[in-house]
């Protein structure tokens, strides 16, 4: 119930606000049924976790506001914690480190910090390691992950009000703040905090003893942890670097481990006939078909439609995810309360024959560039030039390994890949002409859909949430009708794990596992 | 009668084999500098991929020392080599002997237990099979051996770990992740299915040599001559038969270690094994170069190293070649 109805308030007309939610209310209200309809019963201490997660190596990190690696992101939310927290369906909370983030006007937000947060060393938490966690992201040569999203936050402008509340004004309105404060990548460090091998020191319910990078770390529980109600379960979590998905699913069945990320789905059956269970979480994941707006073919709005009808998105689906997955509209962020599904865009073959006809392109054959990057990018490819081939239209996969290096996002047809994220906050990592990763050259330089970007500023400061979803929904229509994305489904995330392990739910978020058990505290050894 | 054995001539052999396996170490560096740093597009925009940008660019060719003329890159590169110096790792920004140590123990002791059972078992197989040539255990254990043989190594690994760690007995650990800061002898258990997947995947060949060779040997005059002197069987195996069989044997089992050094990447994979194969792996990916370049000379010195070994085992056990020296 207090679920609903903060999420009724964050979506409400004052959506900006985000207030309320008791710790006590959300702390040990884990008690729903688990996956395969057993009751998990109640939590129980002890035990030591172990975690195998492909996608580490040498490379491997640990810092409270950065990832390089997929163990990394387990790493980080295990020891910290964000002013703000997405639920298991995506939605905007008051669960972390924050009671609340009130945007007063436009430009301007205000942070109250929860009372009596200790950091796991026994410093109580205050306004002064909200500043300079926002300091640390905000700086440049730091090269964080978050640095992006700073681009609207007068950093040097914060203000300390009193010890647990902070006041964040902004260069330019962005009313996609409260997400940014939920990602990983702003979670709150201690002032003159660093990254390993300096101490690791944060909020969250396990502390760093060791770390090996491209092998394993192991974290001990903190037992002085703010949720309170027995969290965290486990004595020890320990995190074990995979370079294989054949090796993770044998160390569960075998039992050296007790879960592992990405278990591939041809392996779903097989751990489910040993007593195991496959977690599968919708998330807003995608690999695009991204075609450059301006490059040729491409750059008349007849092509691109073409290639859009010539995507049969289900079997996609079939062939790339096994199933694994729901059928995408050409369109990103889908838990986004803006997103728009209608009118559903399905296979037409001899529409898009007429229109490649009109075009001039009859025969069209062009190069589609791709690489082992994501799982499934290369995939992607082979069945779309497959389904193209339906229409005459001849598409030359070329795997490059060397595809995200002097070539990425000038090429005129190439796949990418993506994360969940609200509307705004993407159109801001790929959508804009100062965008990190536009592969798609939108929005057009002139013309229809030219407005793009003064539509994109509106929204941003527009409050009124209902408003705002009227301004996205322009946007999107404009994407939809000539934008440069192909969008044929949003995966789903597959995790194993043993049938001891108790309290994981489906959730809609990036992260693994159901936010790695958000951060291990929410899971326990039945 | 006894072939003098003049060490002269096997010291000389092995000093000109030892200038030869510089030389061959030599021209291999130059092709490893080439394929990986002096080849046309730049490898620090295909190392820093997504990420590259024009400051991050420029810091990572001076790190590596790519604004120099080529020349001087590979003379900076082979000196350190020399030196031990062997730079440091671009993904995990510490020295690439601190990074591979703690791996090539792993390999090392992997690759020792499994040549520590296939040799001794290949050879005893093998002869056995030779002596009781077209009898019951030599049509078994040929055939047998034909099929390990032809079984590859993933193959293997994946049917021992779902007969004896998960699936249909769980004696035995399903991987073999062995923690920072031990060693494999710590976990003995850890090297049971990783030594016995290499085992199968050397053993038959080796044994199937030993077999051919010792065959072709027992039908020679002078094994023929001792069985007539009235020797004890056991005498010509050991003393008359097994020596000369061996020589041609040598070389498979070198090839075989080699093959072990460079191919223990399947092996590691299926068992989450830390050592060399997931490293080379890792780099190769990570476009790493001081790592792959590292490793790319360590398996060639072994390669080198091991061939000039089973010469010098056959050319002693050899009484016609070592008298020719």
């Amino acid at each position: 119930m207090a679920d609903i109805s903060r999420r009724q308030l964050v979506a409400g007309a004052a959506g900006l606000t985000i207030v309320g939610g008791l710790a006590a209310a959300c702390g040990s209200g884990s008690t729903s049924t688990g996956i395969g309809g057993t009751n998990p019963g109640a939590p129980k201490r002890g035990g030591n976790f172990r975690l195998g997660v492909t996608g580490g190596g040498s490379k491997d990190i640990m810092d409270g506001q950065n990832i390089i690696t997929k163990p990394d992101q387990a790493r980080l939310v295990s020891a910290f914690e964000t002013l703000l927290l997405f639920d298991e369906n995506y939605q905007l909370t008051t669960n972390g480190l924050a009671e609340s983030v009130t945007q007063d006007n436009p430009r301007q937000y205000t942070i109250r910090l929860r009372k009596g947060i200790e950091f796991q060393n026994g410093k109580t938490l205050t306004a002064d390691d909200v500043l300079y966690s926002f300091q640390r992201i905000g700086t440049k040569a730091n090269g964080l992950t978050g640095f992006a999203a700073t681009a609207t936050m007068d950093i040097a402008g914060m203000k300390k009000l009193d010890t647990y509340t902070v006041r964040l004004p902004l260069k330019s309105p962005d009313a996609t703040v409260p997400q940014t404060l939920a990602s990983y990548t702003f979670c709150i460090v201690p002032a003159g905090y660093q990254a390993y091998p300096h101490p690791q020191i944060g909020t969250g319910a396990y502390k760093l003893k060791s770390f090996t990078p491209g092998a394993q770390s192991v974290h001990v529980r903190n037992p002085n942890y703010w949720r309170g109600g027995g969290k965290p379960y486990f004595d020890q979590v320990t995190i074990v670097d995979f370079s294989d998905s054949t090796a993770q699913v044998n160390g569960l069945l075998g039992g050296q481990i007790d879960a592992m990320t990405d278990l591939p789905a041809a392996q779903v059956q097989v751990l489910q006939s040993r007593g195991m269970h496959a977690l599968v979480s919708k998330t807003g994941g995608w690999l695009p078909l991204c075609m450059a707006i301006d490059i040729p073919p491409f750059n008349d709005v007849r092509v691109r439609q073409a290639m859009r009808l010539l995507v049969d998105r289900n079997h996609m689906i079939e062939q790339v995810l096994s199933g694994y997955g729901f059928v995408g509209n050409d369109l990103y962020a889908p838990f986004d309360p803006g997103y728009l599904t209608e009118p559903q865009r399905n296979q037409d073959i001899s529409e898009a024959k007429r229109l490649l006809k009109a075009a001039g392109h009859q025969n069209l054959n062009v190069d589609l560039h791709t690489t082992n990057g994501a799982a499934g990018m290369v995939d992607v490819a082979t069945v779309f030039a497959n389904q193209a081939a339906a229409a005459g239209v001849k598409i030359n996969v070329h795997n490059d390994p060397n595809y995200y290096g002097t070539q990425y996002l000038k090429l005129g047809f190439s796949i990418d890949f993506w994360g969940t994220r609200s509307y705004l906050n993407q159109v801001q990592q790929g959508s804009l002409p100062n965008s990190p990763y536009n592969e798609t050259h939108w929005p057009p330089k002139s013309g229809t859909g030219s407005n793009f970007i003064s539509l994109y500023n509106q929204a941003l400061a527009t409050t009124d949430l209902a408003k705002r979803i009227e301004i996205e929904h322009e946007m999107q229509t404009l994407e939809y009708d000539i934008g440069g994305y192909i969008i044929p489904f949003f995966n789903d995330l597959i995790d194993g794990y043993s049938d001891k392990v108790k309290g994981l739910r489906p959730s809609k978020g990036t992260l693994n596992l159901d936010y790695f058990g958000h951060g291990f505290s929410s899971i326990w050894f039945g | 009668m006894r072939a003098r054995f003049r060490w002269g001539g096997v010291s000389r052999f092995i000093v000109r084999r030892l200038v030869l396996g510089l030389v061959v170490l030599f021209l291999v560096s130059l092709v490893v500098f080439a394929a990986t740093q002096a080849l046309p597009g730049d490898p620090a925009r295909a190392i820093l991929g997504r990420s590259a940008t024009p400051t991050a660019l420029a810091a990572l060719r001076r790190h590596l020392h790519l604004n120099q003329p080529v020349f001087s890159q590979y003379w900076t590169w082979l000196t350190g080599l020399l030196r031990g110096n062997l730079g440091t790792s671009l993904a995990a920004q510490e020295p690439v002997t601190t990074l591979l140590g703690p791996k090539l123990v792993n390999s090392a002791v992997l690759v020792a237990v499994s040549a520590i059972v296939s040799i001794p078992l290949s050879i005893a197989l093998g002869s056995w099979a030779a002596l009781k040539r077209d009898k019951i255990f030599d049509t078994v254990s040929s055939n047998l051996l034909l099929v390990l043989a032809a079984l590859p190594e993933f193959v293997v690994g994946v049917v021992l770990v779902i007969l004896l760690a998960t699936i249909v007995s769980q004696v035995l650990p399903a991987i073999s992740t062995i923690p920072p800061g031990s060693r494999p002898w710590n976990y003995p258990s850890y090297l049971v299915l990783p030594a016995l997947t290499l085992v199968i995947a050397v053993a038959p060949y080796v044994s199937r040599i030993v077999r051919a060779s010792m065959i072709e040997v027992l039908e020679s005059d002078y094994i023929e001559m001792a069985r007539l002197k009235g020797l004890p069987e056991r005498t010509v195996m050991l003393r008359h038969a097994l020596p000369n069989a061996l020589g041609p044997v040598f070389q498979v089992i070198a090839l075989n270690l080699a093959y072990l050094a460079g191919g223990v990447i399947v092996v590691e994979y299926v068992f989450n094994y830390g050592g060399i194969g997931s490293a080379v792996q890792e780099a190769v990916l990570s476009h790493d170069l001081p790592v792959v370049q590292t490793l790319a000379m360590l398996i060639a010195t072994v390669y080198v190293v091991l061939n000039l070994l089973a010469d010098v085992a056959t050319i002693t056990v050899t009484p016609k070649l070592r008298t020719q020296l």
